[in-house]
Protein backbone atom coordinates (compact mmCIF):
# COMPACT_ATOMS: atom_id res chain seq x y z
CA UNK A 1 0.00 0.00 0.00
CA UNK A 2 1.53 3.30 -0.73
CA UNK A 3 1.99 6.01 1.78
CA UNK A 4 0.53 9.26 1.96
CA UNK A 5 3.79 11.65 1.90
CA UNK A 6 0.79 14.57 2.59
CA UNK A 7 2.29 16.47 5.95
CA UNK A 8 0.16 16.01 8.64
CA UNK A 9 1.44 18.69 10.84
CA UNK A 10 -0.70 21.93 11.68
CA UNK A 11 0.86 25.18 12.37
CA UNK A 12 -1.23 27.55 14.63
CA UNK A 13 -2.74 30.42 11.97
CA UNK A 14 -0.88 32.80 10.38
CA UNK A 15 2.69 31.52 11.96
CA UNK A 16 4.63 31.91 9.36
CA UNK A 17 3.07 35.66 8.70
CA UNK A 18 4.93 36.57 11.55
CA UNK A 19 7.48 34.45 11.87
CA UNK A 20 10.26 37.32 10.35
CA UNK A 21 8.64 39.85 12.67
CA UNK A 22 9.03 37.53 15.97
CA UNK A 23 12.22 36.30 14.93
CA UNK A 24 13.62 39.95 15.09
CA UNK A 25 12.19 41.24 18.28
CA UNK A 26 13.73 37.66 19.73
CA UNK A 27 16.97 38.97 18.23
CA UNK A 28 16.80 42.48 19.57
CA UNK A 29 15.51 40.98 23.06
CA UNK A 30 18.61 38.59 23.38
CA UNK A 31 21.08 41.57 22.20
CA UNK A 32 19.89 44.43 23.99
CA UNK A 33 21.04 45.67 27.65
CA UNK A 34 17.78 46.51 28.43
CA UNK A 35 16.15 44.55 31.24
CA UNK A 36 14.08 41.74 30.46
CA UNK A 37 12.17 42.09 33.14
CA UNK A 38 11.03 46.18 34.75
CA UNK A 39 10.20 45.18 38.40
CA UNK A 40 6.84 45.37 38.62
CA UNK A 41 4.94 43.50 40.79
CA UNK A 42 1.73 42.98 42.29
CA UNK A 43 0.53 41.57 45.18
CA UNK A 44 -0.46 37.64 45.73
CA UNK A 45 -4.15 37.84 45.35
CA UNK A 46 -4.61 41.36 43.48
CA UNK A 47 -6.77 39.50 40.33
CA UNK A 48 -8.52 36.93 41.74
CA UNK A 49 -9.86 39.22 44.44
CA UNK A 50 -10.79 42.07 41.52
CA UNK A 51 -13.82 40.89 40.05
CA UNK A 52 -15.05 41.71 43.90
CA UNK A 53 -13.96 44.71 43.81
CA UNK A 54 -14.77 45.97 40.40
CA UNK A 55 -18.54 44.53 41.32
CA UNK A 56 -18.94 47.09 44.01
CA UNK A 57 -18.52 50.00 42.06
CA UNK A 58 -21.73 48.90 40.53
CA UNK A 59 -23.47 49.04 43.73
CA UNK A 60 -26.29 51.74 43.93
CA UNK A 61 -25.25 54.36 46.02
CA UNK A 62 -26.88 56.62 48.29
CA UNK A 63 -25.91 60.07 48.30
CA UNK A 64 -27.85 62.80 50.28
CA UNK A 65 -26.95 66.22 49.50
CA UNK A 66 -29.58 67.90 51.45
CA UNK A 67 -29.41 64.86 54.58
CA UNK A 68 -32.39 65.01 56.70
CA UNK A 69 -30.23 65.98 59.90
CA UNK A 70 -30.70 69.66 58.58
CA UNK A 71 -34.28 69.06 59.32
CA UNK A 72 -33.87 68.15 63.00
CA UNK A 73 -31.65 70.79 64.02
CA UNK A 74 -34.35 72.86 62.60
CA UNK A 75 -37.28 70.94 65.06
CA UNK A 76 -34.67 71.27 68.15
CA UNK A 77 -34.34 75.14 67.20
CA UNK A 78 -38.04 75.79 67.18
CA UNK A 79 -38.26 73.78 70.59
CA UNK A 80 -35.08 75.20 72.26
CA UNK A 81 -36.98 78.50 71.30
CA UNK A 82 -40.14 77.97 72.69
CA UNK A 83 -38.56 76.20 76.16
CA UNK A 84 -36.70 79.34 76.72
CA UNK A 85 -39.90 81.88 76.15
CA UNK A 86 -41.30 79.67 78.18
CA UNK A 87 -39.01 79.60 81.35
CA UNK A 88 -38.90 83.52 80.00
CA UNK A 89 -41.98 84.06 80.75
CA UNK A 90 -42.09 82.43 84.20
CA UNK A 91 -39.35 84.63 85.92
CA UNK A 92 -40.07 87.76 84.01
CA UNK A 93 -39.64 90.40 86.98
CA UNK A 94 -40.86 94.06 86.30
CA UNK A 95 -37.28 94.97 86.19
CA UNK A 96 -36.48 96.64 82.84
CA UNK A 97 -33.13 95.44 81.36
CA UNK A 98 -30.71 96.01 78.36
CA UNK A 99 -32.73 92.97 77.11
CA UNK A 100 -35.93 94.46 77.03
CA UNK A 101 -34.98 96.87 74.05
CA UNK A 102 -36.27 95.63 70.85
CA UNK A 103 -33.67 95.46 67.64
CA UNK A 104 -35.59 98.00 66.01
CA UNK A 105 -34.61 100.47 69.24
CA UNK A 106 -31.26 99.40 68.80
CA UNK A 107 -31.30 100.02 64.82
CA UNK A 108 -32.71 103.35 65.20
CA UNK A 109 -30.28 104.26 68.31
CA UNK A 110 -26.98 103.72 66.23
CA UNK A 111 -28.69 105.37 62.69
CA UNK A 112 -29.33 108.76 65.04
CA UNK A 113 -26.07 108.67 66.45
CA UNK A 114 -22.24 108.69 65.57
CA UNK A 115 -20.46 105.58 67.24
CA UNK A 116 -17.38 106.87 66.81
CA UNK A 117 -16.09 103.69 66.09
CA UNK A 118 -13.78 103.20 62.63
CA UNK A 119 -14.40 99.41 60.58
CA UNK A 120 -11.09 98.55 61.78
CA UNK A 121 -11.80 98.95 65.30
CA UNK A 122 -14.94 97.16 65.35
CA UNK A 123 -13.10 94.46 63.62
CA UNK A 124 -10.77 93.86 66.40
CA UNK A 125 -13.91 93.02 68.71
CA UNK A 126 -15.86 90.48 66.15
CA UNK A 127 -13.49 87.33 66.72
CA UNK A 128 -13.09 86.45 62.92
CA UNK A 129 -10.58 83.79 62.98
CA UNK A 130 -13.39 81.34 63.92
CA UNK A 131 -16.11 81.96 60.87
CA UNK A 132 -16.01 79.74 57.77
CA UNK A 133 -17.41 80.90 54.67
CA UNK A 134 -19.63 77.65 55.27
CA UNK A 135 -20.78 79.11 58.92
CA UNK A 136 -23.07 81.16 56.21
CA UNK A 137 -23.49 78.18 53.58
CA UNK A 138 -26.13 75.85 53.38
CA UNK A 139 -23.56 72.85 55.18
CA UNK A 140 -20.28 71.89 54.59
CA UNK A 141 -20.32 69.28 51.48
CA UNK A 142 -17.97 66.64 51.98
CA UNK A 143 -15.40 66.94 49.19
CA UNK A 144 -15.59 62.85 48.65
CA UNK A 145 -19.51 63.24 48.55
CA UNK A 146 -19.20 65.73 45.78
CA UNK A 147 -16.87 63.48 43.59
CA UNK A 148 -19.43 60.65 44.08
CA UNK A 149 -21.96 62.60 42.63
CA UNK A 150 -20.29 63.76 39.73
CA UNK A 151 -19.11 60.43 38.96
CA UNK A 152 -22.59 59.13 39.37
CA UNK A 153 -24.37 61.74 37.53
CA UNK A 154 -21.48 63.25 34.71
CA UNK A 155 -20.34 60.43 32.24
CA UNK A 156 -18.23 63.03 30.52
CA UNK A 157 -15.77 65.31 31.49
CA UNK A 158 -16.84 68.06 28.53
CA UNK A 159 -20.03 68.76 30.74
CA UNK A 160 -18.36 70.41 33.27
CA UNK A 161 -16.57 72.56 30.76
CA UNK A 162 -13.26 72.05 31.73
CA UNK A 163 -10.90 73.65 29.04
CA UNK A 164 -9.15 70.49 28.15
CA UNK A 165 -5.87 73.23 27.44
CA UNK A 166 -5.33 73.62 31.14
CA UNK A 167 -4.08 69.83 30.83
CA UNK A 168 -1.52 70.13 27.95
CA UNK B 1 -10.87 31.99 22.95
CA UNK B 2 -14.16 34.02 23.26
CA UNK B 3 -15.60 35.49 20.27
CA UNK B 4 -15.49 38.82 20.30
CA UNK B 5 -19.21 39.67 18.58
CA UNK B 6 -21.06 37.64 20.65
CA UNK B 7 -19.01 39.15 23.84
CA UNK B 8 -20.42 42.53 22.45
CA UNK B 9 -23.97 41.64 21.83
CA UNK B 10 -24.32 39.87 25.34
CA UNK B 11 -22.82 42.79 26.98
CA UNK B 12 -25.74 44.91 25.07
CA UNK B 13 -28.49 42.56 26.55
CA UNK B 14 -29.62 43.41 30.00
CA UNK B 15 -30.29 39.86 30.36
CA UNK B 16 -27.03 38.10 29.37
CA UNK B 17 -24.92 41.45 30.36
CA UNK B 18 -23.96 40.66 33.93
CA UNK B 19 -22.41 37.46 32.73
CA UNK B 20 -20.92 38.85 29.83
CA UNK B 21 -19.15 41.53 31.32
CA UNK B 22 -17.51 38.96 34.17
CA UNK B 23 -15.98 37.39 31.01
CA UNK B 24 -14.65 40.32 29.73
CA UNK B 25 -13.11 41.67 32.73
CA UNK B 26 -11.16 37.95 33.14
CA UNK B 27 -10.12 38.12 29.70
CA UNK B 28 -8.65 41.64 29.62
CA UNK B 29 -7.97 42.47 33.57
CA UNK B 30 -4.61 41.39 33.87
CA UNK B 31 -3.34 42.79 30.58
CA UNK B 32 -4.84 45.75 30.48
CA UNK B 33 -3.53 45.99 34.54
CA UNK B 34 -0.13 45.98 33.00
CA UNK B 35 -0.50 48.32 30.14
CA UNK B 36 -1.90 50.62 32.41
CA UNK B 37 1.13 50.14 35.57
CA UNK B 38 3.62 51.13 32.87
CA UNK B 39 1.95 54.38 31.78
CA UNK B 40 1.39 55.32 36.05
CA UNK B 41 3.65 53.30 37.41
CA UNK B 42 2.37 52.78 40.76
CA UNK B 43 0.00 50.03 41.94
CA UNK B 44 -2.30 51.81 43.27
CA UNK B 45 -2.74 54.07 40.80
CA UNK B 46 -3.09 51.22 38.10
CA UNK B 47 -5.47 49.49 40.20
CA UNK B 48 -8.05 53.03 40.74
CA UNK B 49 -7.46 53.13 36.26
CA UNK B 50 -8.24 49.78 35.83
CA UNK B 51 -10.69 49.84 37.64
CA UNK B 52 -12.11 53.21 35.37
CA UNK B 53 -11.32 51.79 32.50
CA UNK B 54 -14.31 48.83 32.74
CA UNK B 55 -16.63 51.27 34.39
CA UNK B 56 -16.18 52.93 31.28
CA UNK B 57 -16.57 49.84 28.82
CA UNK B 58 -19.89 49.01 30.82
CA UNK B 59 -21.21 52.18 30.55
CA UNK B 60 -20.30 53.25 26.76
CA UNK B 61 -20.79 49.52 25.60
CA UNK B 62 -23.84 50.95 23.67
CA UNK B 63 -21.49 53.18 21.65
CA UNK B 64 -19.23 50.39 20.82
CA UNK B 65 -20.05 50.06 17.00
CA UNK B 66 -17.92 47.28 16.24
CA UNK B 67 -15.84 49.54 13.32
CA UNK B 68 -12.44 48.66 15.61
CA UNK B 69 -12.01 45.35 17.94
CA UNK B 70 -13.49 45.26 20.85
CA UNK B 71 -9.85 44.50 22.55
CA UNK B 72 -8.52 47.65 20.96
CA UNK B 73 -11.72 49.72 21.80
CA UNK B 74 -10.84 48.40 25.60
CA UNK B 75 -7.08 49.27 25.41
CA UNK B 76 -7.36 52.97 23.78
CA UNK B 77 -10.07 53.42 26.85
CA UNK B 78 -7.33 52.50 29.48
CA UNK B 79 -4.07 54.73 27.22
CA UNK B 80 -6.91 57.49 27.50
CA UNK B 81 -7.57 57.02 31.14
CA UNK B 82 -4.39 56.44 32.10
CA UNK B 83 -2.77 59.96 30.64
CA UNK B 84 -5.85 61.83 31.82
CA UNK B 85 -5.00 60.31 35.44
CA UNK B 86 -1.28 61.43 35.28
CA UNK B 87 -2.55 64.91 33.89
CA UNK B 88 -4.60 65.67 36.74
CA UNK B 89 -2.17 63.80 38.54
CA UNK B 90 0.15 67.07 38.00
CA UNK B 91 -2.48 69.28 37.90
CA UNK B 92 -3.44 68.87 41.19
CA UNK B 93 0.30 68.51 42.57
CA UNK B 94 0.69 71.64 40.73
CA UNK B 95 3.98 69.94 38.89
CA UNK B 96 4.83 69.62 35.32
CA UNK B 97 4.44 66.09 33.39
CA UNK B 98 7.95 65.57 33.61
CA UNK B 99 8.18 66.67 37.27
CA UNK B 100 5.69 64.22 37.95
CA UNK B 101 7.37 61.22 36.01
CA UNK B 102 10.60 62.16 38.50
CA UNK B 103 8.36 62.31 41.21
CA UNK B 104 6.82 58.68 40.18
CA UNK B 105 10.22 56.99 39.88
CA UNK B 106 11.98 58.28 43.04
CA UNK B 107 8.69 56.76 44.64
CA UNK B 108 10.10 53.52 43.28
CA UNK B 109 12.23 53.20 45.03
CA UNK B 110 9.88 53.03 48.40
CA UNK B 111 7.13 50.92 46.32
CA UNK B 112 6.61 47.90 47.91
CA UNK B 113 5.15 46.18 44.61
CA UNK B 114 8.34 47.06 42.94
CA UNK B 115 11.23 44.31 42.90
CA UNK B 116 13.39 46.07 40.36
CA UNK B 117 17.66 47.04 41.23
CA UNK B 118 19.41 50.00 39.60
CA UNK B 119 18.96 48.97 35.54
CA UNK B 120 15.33 48.87 36.23
CA UNK B 121 15.13 52.22 37.97
CA UNK B 122 17.68 53.78 35.07
CA UNK B 123 14.97 51.94 32.52
CA UNK B 124 12.36 53.95 33.81
CA UNK B 125 14.31 57.07 33.99
CA UNK B 126 15.04 56.23 30.42
CA UNK B 127 11.76 56.11 29.21
CA UNK B 128 10.92 58.95 30.90
CA UNK B 129 12.66 61.06 28.16
CA UNK B 130 11.15 59.45 25.47
CA UNK B 131 8.17 61.00 23.59
CA UNK B 132 4.51 59.56 24.92
CA UNK B 133 3.94 57.45 21.75
CA UNK B 134 7.23 56.15 21.56
CA UNK B 135 6.88 54.94 25.56
CA UNK B 136 3.80 53.78 24.65
CA UNK B 137 4.76 51.61 21.76
CA UNK B 138 7.78 50.46 23.55
CA UNK B 139 6.10 48.85 26.63
CA UNK B 140 3.24 47.31 24.12
CA UNK B 141 6.02 45.88 22.26
CA UNK B 142 9.25 45.16 24.32
CA UNK B 143 7.59 43.78 27.83
CA UNK B 144 3.45 43.57 26.45
CA UNK B 145 5.06 41.55 23.26
CA UNK B 146 2.22 42.98 21.08
CA UNK B 147 2.31 42.32 17.61
CA UNK B 148 2.60 45.85 15.22
CA UNK B 149 -1.15 45.34 14.13
CA UNK B 150 -2.26 44.99 17.00
CA UNK B 151 -0.76 48.10 18.23
CA UNK B 152 -1.31 49.75 15.39
CA UNK B 153 -5.16 49.15 16.11
CA UNK B 154 -5.09 50.55 19.86
CA UNK B 155 -2.84 53.82 18.90
CA UNK B 156 -4.35 53.87 15.13
CA UNK B 157 -1.01 54.60 13.90
CA UNK B 158 0.46 52.97 10.79
CA UNK B 159 2.44 49.62 11.02
CA UNK B 160 5.73 51.15 9.64
CA UNK B 161 5.34 54.19 11.32
CA UNK B 162 5.40 52.29 14.81
CA UNK B 163 8.18 49.81 13.50
CA UNK B 164 10.00 53.36 13.27
CA UNK B 165 9.00 54.36 16.58
CA UNK B 166 10.29 50.52 18.58
CA UNK B 167 13.26 51.13 17.00
CA UNK B 168 14.24 54.28 17.94
CA UNK B 169 13.10 54.08 21.36
CA UNK B 170 15.22 50.78 21.72
CA UNK B 171 18.15 52.72 20.35
CA UNK B 172 17.73 55.89 22.63
CA UNK B 173 17.51 53.41 25.56
CA UNK B 174 20.06 51.90 24.87
CA UNK B 175 22.25 54.67 24.48
CA UNK B 176 21.20 56.18 28.06
CA UNK B 177 21.38 52.89 29.96
CA UNK B 178 25.34 52.83 28.79
CA UNK B 179 25.28 56.23 29.75
CA UNK B 180 26.98 57.65 26.24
Amino acid sequence: MKKSHKNKFKTPEGYFDNFNERLIDKIIKEESIIPKHDGFEVPDDYFETFNKKIATKFEPKIIQLKPYRNYYYIAASIIAILVFTFLFNQNKESKVGFDDLAVTELDAYFDSNVLGLSDYEIADYIPVENIYLTDITYKNIEENTILDYLDENVDELDELNIMYDEFE
Amino acid sequence: MIVEETLVNELKNKETQAKAFEVLVNTYKERLYWHIRRIVLNHNDADDVLQNTFVKVYRNIESFKGDSKLYSWIYRIATNESLTFLKQKSRKLGVTNSELQEELIEGLQADVYFEGEEIQLKLQQALATLPEKQKLVFNMKYFQEMKYEEISEVLETSVGGLKASYHLAVKKIETYLRGD
